[in-house]
Order: C-alpha cells, then sequence, then structure tokens
C-alpha cells in the first residue's frame, strides 16, 4: 500500500462528512453504521491487546504505525529502540484511554474502531494496513483530517496526535529531544538525599 | 534530606483515615456533617465544622496521595494519579480539555497556587444581575483576609521566572497594566512543580492545611470512595450510598458504603457535584441544575523567544494583567486575563498539537518557548450562559459546551493581545495554539493571520482548568440551586460549598474565591446547626 500516498480521500462522498453540521460524536457513529453496510468486521467484538486495559490489536497496530508519523525521531531509531519506545508509549496511553469517562471512552472506540475497518480506513483516510503504510502517508492521512471543513475529522486527528504525543513526551527518554533537563536537579537531588 | 510526610506522621499519631480499597465488607459510616469531596470547599468546610465541634465525614473519590508520591517530580505520574480522567477529561464533544484535580485536596492538590480575591466587578454583578446578597465586597473582605491569612497568601517572595517575565516586560513596554499574582505558599522551593502536587509541602493546598486540622480535631477521611448517589424523601437528605473504588482509583471493588449525616455538603467542584445531585434525582423544580457551568475558556499563543525561558523551572504563575478584563465593564465585549502557564514536555505537545518535523522543531525549542494564555471571562451576557451538566449512561458526568460569536470573538482578540504582548517582549516568533496558526516574525504579520483564523471547535486549540457553577446560587429559587448562603432551596440539610455555585465565572483564577465563600458560608452553617 506504499502507492496510498497519492490516493485522496474523497471525504465528500463519505457518509461521513455528508454534512459540515454533523455533532462531531454522531460523525462516528454514522460512519460506523456505513461500516456495518459495507461488512465490516461487526462481529469482532475484541478484547483489550494482551498486558493493556483498553487498545485492542487494532488500537496497536494503529498507534505503532502512527507514532513514528507524529514523533519524527522515533522513525530515525533502528527498530529495536523504536519498538521499546513505542512499547513505553502504548502503556502511557493506555493509561490514559482506560481512564476516561464512559462517554469519551465511547467516543474514542468508534473513532477506533472506524480506523480498523480496512475499506472504511481506505476511503477515509488513504491508508491500507497500518504495518505498511510509509510515514509520508500517514501524515497525509493526518493532514488530511485536520486540515478539512469537517469537525468530525479535525477532531479525531486531533486526539490521534494528541494522546500519541502526550504518552511519549512524557517518557523521560523523549526529554533530551525537549530540551528538558528533567526534575530540577538541585531540589530532586537534595529529595533524594 | 526528607520532607516529613505530613499523613504517615498523622495516621501514626491516631488521624481517623480510610482507604476505602482495602474494604471488604459493606460499612456504614456516621457523623454529624458529610463532605462530599475534599478540594478547596470541602477542606476549609472540613476545617470550619470540625472545629465548631461537629463530628465530620470528609469523602473523596480520589486517592490521598502525599508529599513522598510527589518527589518523583513528575509529569506522567502526576496525570495518572492526581487528575480527572487522567487529564484527559474534555467536553463532551472532546473540543476543550479540562485540567480538573481528582485526590484528597482536589484541584488545590495540583494547581498553580494563583490566589486572587474575586474581584469586584463580579461580586457587583452578582448582587445586581444573579440576586445575590451577603457577598458584596465589603461583606467578603473579612473572610479574604482571614483565608489568606490562614494559607499564607501574600504576593510572590520570589522573582518572577523568564516565563513570567515575558508577561512583565511586554505590559510594561505596551503600558498594559499587569500585577505580581498573591500565591498561598509557605516556605515555596521555587520549583515550578506545583502542578505535579508539591513536593516540599510548601503549597498550602487543602492537603497539606485544613484537612490535617480537621482530622487532628476528629474528622474522619475516607478516600478512593465514589458518592454515587444522595438518598432524598420528605424534603431531605436521609443518607449517601459510596461505592468504593480499587487501587487504581478507578474500578468499583463491589463494597458499598452507607452514609449517615444530619446535614450534608456537596463540594466535588463543578461538574461532579451537579452530576451528583442529577445522579440522585434530586428536586429540580426551575430544570436549571446543571445549567450555567463556566470555564474561563483558555486560548494561548506561543513564542519563541531569543533568551533561554526554561518553561518548566520556577513558580509557575507570579504575574497577570487584567488590562482586556474590565475595561468595557463586566458586560461589554468578553474581557480576559492574561497569564503565562509553565510548559512541561507532555502538555506542551498538546499546546503544540502538531506531528512529525513541525512537532519536532518547536519540542526542541522548548527551553526557548513561552506560552500566554487568555481566560475569557464568561457568564456575564445572554450571549454567554456557559455550559450544561448531564449523565452519560453510567451517571458519569459530562459536560456541553458551545461557544457562541461573542466567545469567538474574545477569543480572537485575545489572540491579537497575547501576540502583540509576546512581540512587545522581543519575540522572535509567534504563533495562536491552533490548526491554522503559522508561526509570524512580526506583530504586523500576525495581526494579519489571526483576522483570518476560523474560530472555530478542534481547530481552536481550548482548555480549561477552573470549573465554575451549574449550582449557582441566587435568592430567587428560579434562578438558582441554593441560595446565597450555598442552601439547596429546595432541600433542608443539603448545602453546596463549592466552585459550582457561582453564578458566573471569576475572572480571575478561583481558589481563593471558593476559600473566602466557603469560609464565610460555612461558619453560617456552624450558626445554623446550633454550635
Amino acid at each position: 500500500m506504499k502507492t496510498a500516498s497519492k490516493f485522496v480521500a474523497r471525504e465528500d462522498l463519505s457518509g461521513l462528512a455528508r454534512r459540515d453540521f454533523l455533532k462531531v460524536g454522531l460523525g462516528f457513529s454514522v460512519a460506523l453504521s456505513v461500516a456495518g453496510a459495507l461488512g465490516g468486521c461487526s462481529e469482532s467484538a475484541k478484547a483489550p491487546a494482551q498486558g493493556l486495559a483498553f487498545l485492542q490489536a487494532g488500537d496497536v497496530a494503529l498507534f505503532s504505525a502512527i507514532a513514528p508519523a507524529i514523533i519524527d525521531d522515533l522513525a530515525k531509531l533502528d527498530a529495536g529502540q523504536r519498538n521499546a519506545r513505542v512499547a513505553d508509549l502504548l502503556r502511557n496511553l493506555d493509561s490514559t484511554c482506560s481512564a476516561l469517562g464512559m462517554a469519551s471512552q465511547q467516543e474514542l472506540r468508534k473513532l477506533l474502531d472506524l480506523l480498523a475497518m480496512a475499506p472504511l480506513r481506505y476511503v477515509l483516510a488513504g491508508v491500507g494496513a497500518w504495518n505498511e503504510a510509509s510515514v509520508e502517508t500517514l501524515q497525509a492521512f493526518l493532514a488530511r483530517w485536520r486540515g478539512s471543513r469537517f469537525a468530525t475529522l479535525n477532531a479525531g486527528g486531533n486526539v490521534l496526535v494528541k494522546l500519541t504525543a502526550a504518552s511519549y513526551y512524557v517518557l523521560p527518554v523523549s526529554w533530551p529531544a525537549a530540551g528538558y533537563p528533567g526534575p530540577l536537579s538541585h531540589v530532586f537531588n537534595t529529595l533524594h538525599s | 534530606m526528607a520532607i516529613p510526610d505530613i499523613y504517615t506522621e498523622g495516621i501514626a499519631s491516631g488521624w481517623k483515615v480510610i482507604d476505602a480499597s482495602t474494604l471488604t465488607a459493606p460499612q456504614t459510616l456516621e457523623a454529624d456533617v458529610a463532605i462530599i469531596g475534599s478540594g478547596a470547599g470541602g477542606g476549609v468546610a472540613a476545617e470550619i465544622l470540625s472545629l465548631a465541634g461537629l463530628k465530620v465525614l470528609l469523602l473523596e473519590e480520589g486517592p490521598l496521595k502525599t508529599s513522598d508520591s510527589f518527589k518523583d517530580m513528575d509529569e506522567a505520574r502526576a496525570y495518572r494519579d492526581l487528575y480527572q480522567e487522567a487529564a484527559a477529561r474534555a467536553t463532551s464533544d472532546g473540543a476543550i480539555a479540562v485540567m480538573q484535580g481528582r485526590a484528597v485536596g482536589g484541584s488545590t492538590t495540583v494547581n498553580w497556587t494563583s490566589s486572587f480575591r474575586t474581584p469586584a466587578p463580579t461580586l457587583k454583578f452578582w448582587a445586581s444581575d444573579r440576586e445575590v446578597v451577603g457577598h458584596g465586597v465589603d461583606e467578603m473582605k473579612p473572610w479574604f483576609e482571614k483565608m489568606e491569612e490562614r494559607l499564607g497568601v501574600a504576593p510572590g517572595v520570589v522573582p518572577p521566572n523568564a516565563n513570567n517575565s515575558v508577561l512583565t516586560r511586554g505590559c510594561d513596554a505596551l503600558g498594559w497594566e499587569a500585577h505580581v499574582i498573591p500565591r498561598n505558599v509557605k516556605g515555596c522551593w521555587n520549583t515550578g512543580y506545583c502542578g505535579f502536587g508539591c513536593p516540599v509541602n510548601a503549597k498550602q493546598s487543602m492537603l497539606v492545611s485544613t484537612i490535617p486540622v480537621a482530622l487532628q480535631n476528629g474528622a474522619t477521611l475516607v478516600h478512593r470512595l465514589r458518592v454515587q448517589q444522595l438518598q432524598y424523601a420528605d424534603g431531605k437528605i436521609t443518607g449517601a450510598v459510596g461505592e468504593a473504588r480499587g487501587k487504581d482509583g478507578r474500578t468499583a471493588t463491589g463494597v458499598a458504603l452507607t452514609i449517615k449525616a444530619k446535614h450534608f455538603i456537596a463540594a466535588g467542584g463543578s461538574i461532579n457535584t451537579p452530576a451528583l445531585l442529577l445522579r440522585s434525582a434530586l428536586p429540580d423544580p426551575h430544570k436549571i441544575l446543571g445549567k450555567r457551568t463556566f470555564i474561563h475558556p483558555v486560548v494561548l499563543t506561543v513564542a519563541e523567544m531569543p533568551e533561554q525561558i526554561d518553561p518548566f523551572y520556577g513558580a509557575p504563575q507570579s504575574v497577570a494583567s487584567d488590562h482586556f478584563q474590565w475595561k468595557d465593564g463586566a458586560t461589554g465585549p468578553m474581557g480576559y486575563k492574561l497569564e503565562v502557564p509553565p510548559i512541561f514536555p507532555g502538555i506542551g505537545s498538546g499546546v503544540f498539537n502538531n506531528f512529525g518535523e513541525p512537532l519536532r522543531k518547536e519540542m526542541a525549542a522548548l527551553p526557548h518557548t513561552n506560552a500566554v494564555l487568555a481566560l475569557l471571562r464568561d457568564g456575564f451576557v445572554a450571549q454567554s450562559e456557559g455550559g450544561s451538566v448531564r449523565l452519560a449512561a453510567d451517571g458519569s458526568p459530562m459536560l456541553d459546551y458551545d461557544l457562541s460569536d461573542y466567545v469567538w470573538d474574545g477569543a480572537r482578540r485575545a489572540y491579537l493581545s497575547m501576540a502583540e504582548l509576546q512581540f512587545a517582549a522581543g519575540a522572535q516568533r509567534v504563533r495562536p495554539a491552533h490548526l491554522d496558526g503559522s508561526y509570524v516574525s512580526s506583530w504586523n504579520e500576525a495581526k494579519r493571520a489571526i483576522a483570518e483564523l476560523p474560530m472555530k471547535k478542534f481547530r481552536t486549540t481550548l482548555f480549561t482548568a477552573h470549573l465554575m457553577g451549574g449550582c449557582g446560587m441566587s435568592e430567587n429559587p428560579t434562578r438558582g440551586v441554593v441560595n446565597s448562603r450555598g442552601r439547596h432551596h429546595q432541600i433542608g440539610n443539603l448545602s453546596v460549598f463549592d466552585g459550582s455555585v457561582f453564578p458566573t465565572s471569576i475572572g480571575a483564577n478561583p481558589q481563593l474565591s471558593i476559600y473566602g465563600l466557603t469560609a464565610q458560608n460555612a461558619s453560617a452553617l456552624v450558626k445554623d446547626l446550633g454550635r
């Protein structure tokens, strides 16, 4: 699916984006019903991935793929280092999602379920299999959603970017790239002496 | 050097502190007064009522976390342990991020210490337009003085850090009003970690001030206990039902607690207090419960400065500007207060809301980054009626909040003010925290760019850290859930002592407004209860 970066999602054709007065939550509900009509994998009421409380296997594939598209530094690491950092990022992200209230969890679940369905993902995001998509393809997807005139897509693009970035930049391993030396050293050292 | 952990010592000396996650069987707890929520309102009420000799039960959904667990000075731990929904709470549509505390001490455990008296125009508006009595400027003065004295509130004793100095310098260059922020600290180490729980017990949060005094005076604190419902019959609250939460602070353990008390005080703060009353299906004859919830919508601009800023270190907020707050009166075009937020890497990435190379560059520039924020003063005109709390299927709260053209106009003017200020302070480049906000390198360019920004949800980065209203006070029962003394209009033995009683937003960081008002109303309640 490396050619997908050239694919421009025709959001105007989608049930999701037909009307720009759609409420955000409703937008994803509409899209999911479209997905159901397309034969999406509705039978897969899935369990959380191993060791996680909220994220399912498909979500892990999504965030593992988009993490290097959002965090430039990850793309430059070798696979071993990248996978280790992404695993830490995913644990933070999962713990944040687990703490969300029911309504927020349901909205997020709609978005993630939508993106887990291959036909709809291709139409709306221009992405085929997550693990085959290039960084450029994924950045084009995020840019398109965030640049859309449809609030629903803006919302989806924002939440993917913010959840991923914040889950990464709270990791101490990320701090050198943010110029943050860590806890104020003289105080930290005093408290731990 | 170890910082003495107040609670380790206190519990050893006999304080009654119950971690509900450890309970294995149902229990009934009885008291004169049960207080639901241990933040600014609940903490002050607990101290005053227990000092008056009343048997107090203080109930908190969040965990008891103390200075021992704050000494890692870690952003991820703080969000996970101390904030509502791990700091990922948002309005129901996801458009506005909500930073709200959830631990013993409530938001006072994690706030940035800014301590302003309720501005006089706000108090006057409440009296003239919302039928509030007893809370005029002169009537409130002794209560603010009392709480300032109690919590060490004084203008900054340390010089502003580089991040706050940008605001001072910009205001000075432009001839704008600016003032030093009074802070509730004693022996502040000037670290900058107020938002993660003060590691040295300098911040006079409820956690280290009023709650310990209440415990010394016989109060019982139960934490990791979610009060699910108030039971109502024949015009009064007959009890409350609590559900224990597990070690994670969120998962129900299945152990129920029954609370019996003569008087109940709802002090869960805006969002959670209206939600508790809604879950309990209490009388709401005028359908106003949860309405008029105010948030001080926050917009920001970020600037790259030539000098080192290190926006993570040093007292997080020490100067502010009210230049645009009251210039058109309380009811003119929307006013706003200008302040500076601390920026740690995690929250910084959320403010930047970028990806790929642009995010990498902005993160790398963090040590030279200043952000200015505007607190938009909502609730003073008909076009700004605030948001509305409702319940999800499981009874958890949701906040609907829409922004009218009136609010968007305020947000756009705030962008202009903040960019002008940052350039006046020497910024090399500035951008609004907005999906369409690109860096510009001069004030003239900024004016043009900001004039064209589409002011829409999800394009505009919006935050709130100040939740107010939803159980507003008024002498008129058609306009207020409670009266001016915080007593519920329809229920004799229920008071609301927290920010949810505010009839509008405050127009300044609200903690001292909650302290002063609660001190006054809790003292009145002591007399009402015959003490």
